[in-house]
C-alpha cells in the first residue's frame, strides 16, 4: 500500500483505504423508487417524529427526482394539495397541516409552487395569492438590523434571510424588504476568514457561507465577497476521502458537497477542490439496496442528504443529472 | 437536521417487530392528537402544559408543540397581570415591591426553565429548544424587576458553560453565550446592577478554555472576536494596542509547535490579518502601524514559520500559510528581503505534492505570484 496523501492531517491515516468496487454508478432508478417511497411509510414510527419536516421533505423530493430527469415520479396534483393544506391564512406555511407557520416551511412551499409552475393554482387557492405569501415573508425582517426572523416568536439567522430572498425573488417581490439593510447584516457576520456565521460574532459554518453568498448573489452583491480567501477557506473543507465537513476538523458529510460546492461555484472557485474525489466520495454513500443517500458510507439514507448529494454531483457535472443552479 | 450519523440497517437485517411499532405509532399519535384538540379548543391549562411535555420528550423537533407552551404560559402571564390589576385597586402592593403577579410569573417560569434542562442535555443540537429557552427569558426580562432575570441569566451562564465544556464547538452553546452576555450588559445599562461591559470577563473565559485545549477551535475564534472591543471597551492608546498585539503573537508562537492543530494556526491568521490597513475598526488590534511596521511583522512571523519546516517538512498547512503570508507581503512593496522566488517555487512544488486535491487552487497561486 502507498502511503495515502495526508491533506487535512500531517500524519499519515491510520486506517488503509477502504477497498472500493471497481466501478461506482449512479442508482437513479433506486433513487427514484426510494423517493416515491417516502409517503408510503406511514407504519414506520420515524414517519410521524419527522412530521415537522413533511413540507421541506416534500421539495428535497421533488427536486431530487427532477435532478434524476424524471419530474413527473412524485404525482403534481397530489403535491399541490398538500402544499396548500399547509398554508395558514396569514400567508405563511406550516410543515405539515395543522402545524404553525414558519420561514423554512413557507420557503419550501414557494420553491415547490416554483418548481412546478403553480403560481396561478396559488392565486386560486390562497386568498391574495403570491401578494399574502409575500406579505407574510416580508414582515418577518427586522427593521433595525436588516436579517429575518423564523416566524413570530423571534430569533434570527442568516438562514431565514436568505430563504426570505430566495423566496420572494421566486415571486417577484423582492421590493417588499429593505435589501440594503439585508446586505449590511450580512457583511457584519463576515469573518477574517472570509466565512460567514449564523449571526454577527458567530464562527464560519459552510451552510451559514451558503445562505450568505446566496444572499448577495440574489441582491447582486457578490462583489463585496473576498473570493480568493473565502476560497481558500472553502476547498480547505475537502478531506483526504473526498467528503467535504462544515468546519474545520469536523467529520465529513455529504451534505456540505452542496453547501460548499455551490459557494465554491457562486465565487468562481469550484475548481478549487478534486470534483473525481467528490464524486466517488457521494456514490459511496448510496444505499444500493433501497436506494437514497447518507450522511456518509454506511449510515442511515434519507431524502435531505439524498437531494444534496445529487445536487452536489449535478453540479460538478456528473452524467445522468439535470443541470442546478447554484442559487 | 435529523439523520446524521444513524449507522445503516440492511433490509435482511431489519429485526423490527411491527406489533411494536405500530404500538408506538399509536401512542405518539394519541398524545399528540389529544394536544392538537385541546389548543384547537383554547384549553390552555396546566394539565395541558404538560401533556406537551409527553409529546416533546418523544420528539424535541416539533415546533408546534413548543409555541403551544408559548400559548398556555402567556395565558398564564396575562391571568396573572390581570388579578393582580384587580387586587391592586383594592389592596395595597407588597412591601418588598414585588407583586403576586410577578412571583406567579417568575414561579411559571424558571419552573419551565428546569423543565428543558434535561431535553437540552439530550438533544444539545436541537434548535427549538434553543429558541425557546431564549423566549422564556426575554419573556422575564420585559415583565420582571430587573434583580429577577439578572439571576436567570446569570443561571444561565453557568449552564451553559456546562453545555460548552461537554461539547466545545457547538454553535448553537457560543450563540446562546453571546446573547446571555449581552442581555446581562443591557440589563446593567438600564439601571440594574451588574457589569454593564463583560467583555473581560469573556476574553478570560476565552484564555481559560484555550489553556485547557489548545484545539479549541471555537474559544480562539471568539477570543479573535473579542480583542477589537476589549481594547475599546479599555480607551486602549496605540502603545497598549501594540503591547496586545505583542502579546498575543508571543501566545501563539508558544502553541505553534504541532502543525497538526488547526486551531493555532487559524489565530495566527487571524493576527495577521488584522495588519491590513484597510481593516476597519472592528477587526484591527494596532491602529497606528506604518508600513515599516507591517513589514517587519511579515518578515519575523514569515521566519518563524519557516522554521517549522526544520521539523515538519510534510505539512501542507505550512506551505500553503508561508505562500499566503508571502503574497500578502509582497503586496507591501517590501523590497522582499525575506523570501526568494526559488523558495515559494519550491514551496508550490510542495504543495502539489502533498495536497493534489487542491491542484485547481494551486495553479491559481502559481499565476496570481508570477512564478
Ligand atoms: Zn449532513
Amino acid at each position: 500500500m502507498s502511503k495515502p496523501t495526508p491533506a487535512e492531517s500531517c500524519s499519515p491515516p491510520s486506517q488503509p483505504a477502504q477497498a472500493l468496487p471497481d466501478e461506482l454508478h449512479l442508482l437513479v432508478e433506486q433513487h427514484v423508487q426510494y423517493v416515491r417511497s417516502l409517503d408510503t411509510r406511514k407504519d414506520e414510527y420515524e414517519y410521524w417524529l419527522t412530521e415537522h419536516l413533511r413540507l421541506n421533505g416534500l421539495y428535497w423530493g421533488l427536486t431530487a427526482v427532477h435532478l434524476l430527469g424524471q419530474p413527473d415520479a412524485l404525482p403534481r396534483r397530489e403535491v399541490i394539495d398538500f402544499v396548500f393544506s399547509c398554508v395558514h391564512e396569514n400567508g405563511g406555511f406550516g410543515a405539515a397541516p395543522g402545524h404553525d407557520t414558519h420561514m423554512l416551511y413557507t420557503v419550501s412551499a414557494v420553491q415547490i409552487i416554483a418548481t412546478l409552475d403553480a403560481f396561478d393554482e396559488l392565486e386560486e387557492r390562497v386568498d391574495g395569492g403570491r401578494k399574502t405569501v409575500g406579505k407574510f415573508i416580508a414582515s418577518l425582517q427586522e427593521r433595525d438590523t436588516g436579517t429575518f426572523a423564523g416566524d413570530e416568536w423571534g430569533e434570527t439567522d442568516t438562514r431565514f434571510l436568505y430563504g426570505a430572498l430566495n423566496a420572494l425573488s421566486l415571486l417577484h417581490l423582492l421590493h417588499l424588504v429593505d435589501m440594503d439593510k439585508a446586505v449590511e447584516h450580512i457583511q457584519a457576520c463576515e469573518n477574517f476568514d472570509g466565512g460567514y456565521g449564523t449571526g454577527p460574532g458567530a464562527e464560519s459554518h459552510a451552510g451559514q457561507v451558503f445562505t450568505c453568498l446566496a444572499a448577495l448573489s440574489i441582491a447582486g452583491r457578490l462583489d463585496l465577497v473576498d473570493r480568493d480567501r473565502l476560497g481558500g477557506w472553502l476547498s480547505d473543507r475537502q478531506l483526504p476521502n473526498g467528503g467535504l465537513n462544515g468546519r474545520p476538523e469536523k467529520k465529513e458529510d455529504v451534505c456540505y458537497s452542496w453547501w460548499v460546492g455551490s459557494s465554491l461555484a457562486m465565487i468562481d472557485r469550484l475548481h478549487w477542490i478534486d470534483s473525481n474525489k467528490l464524486a466517488k466520495f457521494i456514490l459511496q454513500s448510496q444505499d444500493p439496496d433501497r436506494g437514497g443517500i447518507t450522511d456518509r458510507p454506511g449510515d442511515m439514507v434519507d431524502v435531505y442528504h439524498t437531494v444534496f448529494g445529487l445536487a452536489g454531483l449535478s453540479l460538478i457535472k456528473h452524467p445522468g443529472l439535470m443541470e442546478v443552479d447554484p442559487v | 437536521m435529523s439523520g446524521h450519523g444513524v449507522p445503516r440497517v440492511s433490509a435482511a437485517d431489519d429485526t423490527r417487530d411491527a406489533q411494536k411499532e405500530q404500538k408506538k405509532i399509536e401512542e405518539y399519535r394519541t398524545i399528540v392528537d389529544l394536544v392538537n384538540a385541546k389548543i384547537a379548543e383554547r384549553e390552555y391549562t396546566l394539565e395541558v402544559l404538560s401533556l406537551t411535555e409527553k409529546v416533546l420528550k418523544k420528539n424535541p423537533e416539533y415546533y408546534t408543540v413548543w409555541n403551544y407552551r408559548r400559548l398556555i404560559l402567556q395565558f398564564h402571564i396575562e391571568t396573572a397581570l390581570t388579578n393582580n390589576h384587580d387586587a391592586s385597586i383594592s389592596q395595597d402592593q407588597p412591601s418588598d415591591g414585588r407583586s403576586p403577579a410577578q412571583d406567579t410569573i417568575h414561579n411559571l417560569l424558571t419552573w419551565d426553565l428546569s423543565f428543558i434542562i434535561p431535553l437540552l442535555m439530550q438533544f444539545p443540537k436541537c434548535y427549538w429548544i434553543w429558541k425557546y429557552r431564549l423566549w422564556l427569558l426575554s419573556r422575564a426580562t420585559d415583565l420582571l424587576p430587573a434583580s429577577w432575570p439578572k439571576s436567570l441569566w446569570n443561571k444561565e451562564l453557568e449552564l451553559v458553560s456546562k453545555m460548552l465544556a461537554r461539547d466545545e464547538r457547538n454553535f448553537h452553546g457560543w450563540g446562546y453565550r453571546r446573547t446571555i452576555i449581552a442581555s446581562l450588559e443591557k440589563i446593567a445599562q438600564e439601571g440594574g446592577d451588574g457589569e454593564s461591559n463583560m467583555v473581560e470577563q469573556e476574553f478570560e473565559y476565552t484564555t481559560r478554555m484555550i489553556k485547557s485545549n489548545l484545539s479549541n477551535f471555537s474559544a480562539w475564534h471568539n477570543r479573535s472576536k473579542l480583542i477589537p472591543r476589549l481594547l475599546d471597551e479599555r480607551g486602549a492608546n496605540n502603545e497598549d494596542r501594540r503591547d496586545m498585539l505583542d502579546s498575543e503573537f508571543s501566545l501563539i508562537q508558544e502553541a505553534m509547535t504541532d502543525p497538526d492543530n488547526q486551531s493555532v494556526f487559524f489565530y495566527h491568521q487571524f493576527l495577521m490579518s488584522t495588519l491590513s490597513p484597510t481593516n476597519p475598526r472592528h477587526a484591527a488590534i494596532a491602529l497606528d502601524l506604518t508600513n515599516t511596521d507591517r513589514v517587519a511583522i511579515y518578515e519575523r512571523e514569515i521566519e518563524n514559520i519557516k522554521e517549522l519546516l526544520e521539523d515538519f517538512d510534510d505539512c501542507k498547512l505550512i506551505y500553503q500559510i508561508l505562500l499566503q503570508y508571502t503574497k500578502e507581503y509582497l503586496d507591501f512593496e517590501a523590497g522582499n528581503k525575506t523570501v526568494t522566488t526559488a523558495e515559494m517555487r519550491e514551496w508550490l512544488a510542495q504543495l502539489r505534492k502533498l495536497d493534489f486535491l487542491r491542484n485547481g487552487r494551486w495553479n491559481d497561486v502559481e499565476r496570481d505570484l508570477g512564478l
